[in-house]
């Protein structure tokens, strides 16, 4: 069974955005919804400065506190990982929402709480989604975390990287490059 | 939005006619049960986004477009799109479209005509002015060069030699000077260099994503890269090092690095002596530019200065400094001068058609059409003054001058204009005194959007198809980024025309067959199989490949012949002064030229206003679009940039509105307070300040640079100076 993971070297993104649409393109988001999004950290003192970029999006936790806390299952962890959001259960609690250390929510069109699915009818063919196929920098790199001849397994044995908020124990599968 | 449902998609994909106002959305439940049962067509063809063509596939789905990704053979987007490109895609259901054929009726109102009559009148009218007036009272006003195959035709008919390019108000700085000193223009070879300067240009904002690419890739084996900005802009993000500039003072920062080179004797002289012409001539003029003068002037150190040109050096020819596009080359008095020294600082550093230096885009030549002959009456010298003697001699006349389009129509020289895909009265200086463009007898525009050029001057409104919908001839795939292959594609339609548009050539013919011509008696067909036949390709093949690669015709090596140099100038070397500007009474070499406005640094309110490009729109043509206006709306993405301490000694915190003020305009903006710009300096973005009603997205969002500047021609190259002005910067009293 294939476990998918998303390894983001946030020292190559300069910003772009273009992830960001071509993820809202392929799934048809209003302009309201954003799956991808990214904080813009600005460090130091002119002209000694530094920019720091960190796109953020649902980490597809092994421990999803959000799929936890739905009252209706709505929310659901599959058994390759990913945690996906049955809209046609979803009765609009919204504990998803703050129970999301990463405030990964999006409240749709249809006043359902929507996030990144990691687009799984490209990783299910080895294919890389639109957020990451699009990126210019190859800022991100999707695959199964399981499977050691992954590009992405590959990748990781070479690079160090951090997780972010791990003290909320939700083993997220979002891998960052450290700098 | 309301929410569609499967169902209703399909009844309203179903009906072509209604297309126009199904929402491009449908939500994700939605589209998973259709994307299972609709086929998925995906057609090649070229984006828009900007003048870059990046190759890309459409994805249609019932004969809607549903998204778009990057062609992966393209050499520009190599599978990769930027955020503009695709939100350009989904404006083919945009709410600025012009739908049909436009005449005017009063001030900002038109009414729907059909094409028969547009064409009837506008022939009519336009064949009267050459009859009265002349055909050089006639103006043809473009971006540039989409429309110039059949633009040409129609000029050479009625006899005018005003064909005019947008490119005075981006970089002609850069074109004359390379066409003047090389012949042609070269281009850094990212990939494979170890030290790249950006100065003055951003990669990361300008986007070509493969060129992109390929400069994250060089980094990632090594290369460094140093950023020159007042600004630190997206590709300082990734630089080994940012370094603000004085703006307006990169003449100098150059010159200090020529000095540093030559006195060190850090430069290549075997290729000095073999490929360069006139080196004694400029060194005995600039040998006083040292690194301590060139730091007083530009504010980097004269050890920094020591520093760059000695890295230049033992990287070279492996090193350069990027030939830029934009910035720098429009923006100062002394422009064409940096554009000249960054061509002698890349001779000096012997990197002419060397690996990982300066490398040519390859092109292969595409057959053409043979057409019947014509009577072409004698033209008269152009009405811009570009290349006239006594005015802009040394202007390039393919390119022209485009901003002093009124003082033509004051002076009775221009009498009708066709201005096609450009927006003068947004992207030009001082908007103002553009929309005198409507005091010429006849102004026809032809858009796809509602622009503020068709709103404020133009009699006729001509849509064209948009790009999605439409085919064009075959190109060359080429510019900006170095590559050995020569490549073709083609822009083809990927859905049927929405509205009641046509494509330029049937416009050109309906126009010139009421005026008795029959210039355009082809179809784009025939066009595609006279250029694509010759290179043993069917039009079918290309139509269904999109973008196709030829073997290499690129070595590295400078261009000899019979054992001499050949680069295409006179004496085929690099010429480091250039003649037509000494014919013309002015230095042939560059020096120092001080910029023409400098901030007074004991009036606290005082700035230089300068620009750029954002990441996700392309000036203001993508700015109605609402999926990038979100991203601007997220991201604060109207702010105008504020040093820190400059904004803390005039009492301004981030988030506020404050008045910015130049000699012809008021205008109020919300600023960004930050650490990543020059003091001396404030950055807008260009992509804003949209005053066309018609764009519900983009009206009165933001600023524009032009807001600020008067139509001014710098007088080597003929560009806008646009950001030789200075604005004080005051806060909204509560």
């Amino acid at each position: 069974m294939a476990r998918y993971g998303l390894l983001i070297d946030a020292t190559k993104c300069t910003g772009c955005m273009a992830c960001s649409i071509a993820c809202s393109h392929h799934n048809q988001l209003s302009t309201k919804v954003d799956f991808n999004r990214l904080e813009f950290v600005e460090k130091g003192t002119y002209p000694n400065v530094k920019m720091e970029i960190v796109p953020l999006q649902c980490m597809h936790c092994d421990d999803p506190p959000c799929a936890l806390v739905c009252p209706t299952q709505a929310t659901y962890k599959r058994d390759d990982g990913l945690v996906l959001v049955d809209a046609n259960k979803c009765i609009g609690c919204y504990y998803c929402i703050p129970a999301c250390p990463y405030d990964a929510r999006q409240v749709n069109e249809d006043r359902v709480p929507e996030k990144c699915r990691f687009c799984i009818e490209y990783l299910s063919v080895g294919e890389q989604p639109p957020c990451s196929s699009t990126c210019m920098n190859e800022v991100r790199l999707f695959g199964d975390l399981e499977d050691p001849d992954s590009e992405l397994s590959k990748k990781l044995g070479t690079v160090s990287t951090y997780q972010l908020i791990p003290e909320k124990g939700t083993k997220p599968r979002i891998y960052y490059v450290k700098k | 939005m309301t929410k569609m449902r499967r169902r209703t998609f399909l009844k309203a994909s179903a009906a072509t006619a209604v297309l126009s106002a199904v929402p491009l959305y449908f939500n994700f439940n939605d589209y998973q049960k259709v994307a299972s049962e609709a086929p998925i067509n995906k057609i090649p063809t070229t984006c828009n986004g900007c003048a870059s063509m990046c190759g890309l596939f459409a994805h249609i789905k019932n004969d809607r477009l549903w998204k778009i990704e990057g062609h992966p053979i393209h050499l520009k987007s190599r599978g990769r799109l930027c955020a503009r490109g695709h939100g350009m895609a989904s404006d083919l259901y945009g709410k600025g479209r012009v739908t049909g054929p436009m005449k005017r009726t009063g001030e900002e109102s038109f009414e729907p005509i059909s094409w028969e009559q547009a064409f009837k009148e506008i022939g009519e009218k336009t064949k009267e002015i050459v009859n009265t007036h002349g055909g050089n009272s006639v103006m043809w006003l473009e971006h540039g060069v989409r429309g110039k195959y059949y633009a040409d035709q129609f000029l050479d008919v009625i006899g005018s030699s005003n064909y005019v390019t947008h490119y005075s108000t981006c970089f002609t700085s850069k074109t004359n000077a390379w066409q003047n000193m090389v012949g042609s223009s070269l281009n850094g070879d990212h990939e494979n260099s170890k030290y790249m300067i950006f100065e003055g240009r951003n990669f990361a904002g300008g986007i070509i994503p493969h060129g992109m690419n390929q400069i994250t890739k060089a980094k990632e084996k090594g290369a460094k890269i140093i950023v020159i900005d007042p600004r630190y802009s997206e590709i300082a993000k990734i630089a080994d090092e940012w370094i603000p500039i004085r703006a307006g003072t990169d003449l100098a920062f150059r010159l200090g690095l020529a000095h540093v080179l030559i006195t060190e004797n850090l430069y290549d002289k075997v290729f000095v002596n073999k490929y360069v012409e006139g080196f004694d001539e400029f060194w005995n003029v600039n040998k006083k530019y040292t690194p301590e003068w060139a730091a007083e002037v530009s504010g980097i150190s004269a050890d920094k200065i020591r520093e760059i040109a000695r890295e230049l050096a033992k990287n070279a020819p492996e090193s350069f400094i990027e030939p830029g596009w934009h910035g720098l080359h429009s923006h100062y008095i002394n422009s064409t001068q940096t554009a000249q020294m960054g061509i002698v600082l890349n001779a000096l550093l012997g990197n002419f058609y060397k690996r990982g230096g300066l490398m040519p885009s390859a092109s292969i030549a595409l057959g053409s059409m043979e057409l019947p002959a014509q009577f072409h009456p004698e033209k008269g010298p152009r009405i811009d003054g570009a290349g006239v003697e006594g005015e802009f001699l040394t202007v390039e006349t393919g390119r022209g001058i485009a901003q002093r389009l009124p003082d033509a129509i004051e002076a009775g020289k221009l009498k009708a204009l066709f201005v096609y895909h450009f927006n003068p009265l947004r992207n030009a200086p001082d908007p103002e005194y553009q929309k005198k463009i409507k005091n010429a007898e006849l102004v026809v525009s032809i858009p796809v959007d509602w622009n503020e050029t068709s709103i404020y001057a133009a009699d006729y409104i001509l849509p064209e198809s948009y790009y999605l919908e439409r085919t064009e001839a075959p190109m060359n795939v080429s510019g900006h980024i170095s590559h050995d292959h020569p490549q073709i594609s083609l822009r083809q339609q990927v859905v049927k025309p929405l509205y009641d548009t046509k494509p330029l050539l049937d416009i050109m013919r309906g126009i010139s067959n009421e005026m008795g011509y029959s210039l355009y008696d082809y179809t784009v067909e025939d066009q595609i199989k006279a250029a694509v036949e010759p290179l043993g390709i069917t039009p079918e093949r290309l139509k269904q490949a999109g973008t196709i690669e030829f073997p290499a015709t690129v070595k590295p090596g400078f261009p000899e012949s019979n054992g001499k140099p050949s680069c295409g100038t006179f004496t085929g070397k690099i010429e480091f002064s250039i003649d037509l500007f000494r014919l013309d009474g002015k230095m042939g070499i560059p020096t120092w030229i001080p910029p023409m406005v400098m901030p007074n640094p004991d009036i606290k309110e005082e700035f230089r206003l300068i620009h750029g490009k954002c990441p996700w729109h392309s000036h203001g043509v993508t700015s109605n679009n609402p999926e990038l206006m979100a991203i601007t709306e997220q991201y604060n993405g109207t702010a105008m940039w504020l040093n820190t301490k400059r904004a803390n000694d005039l009492g301004i915190k981030n988030g506020d509105t404050v008045i910015v003020e130049s000699d012809i305009a008021k205008k109020t903006v919300k600023v960004r307070v930050t650490e990543f710009i020059h003091p001396e300096a404030v950055w807008i973005p260009a992509a804003y300040g949209g005053f066309s009603k018609k764009f519900t997205t983009s009206y009165n969002v933001g600023v524009n640079y032009n807001d600020f500047i008067p139509a001014m021609v710098e007088p080597h190259s003929g560009s806008t100076m646009s950001q030789e002005v200075i604005v004080t910067v005051r806060k909204v009293a509560n």
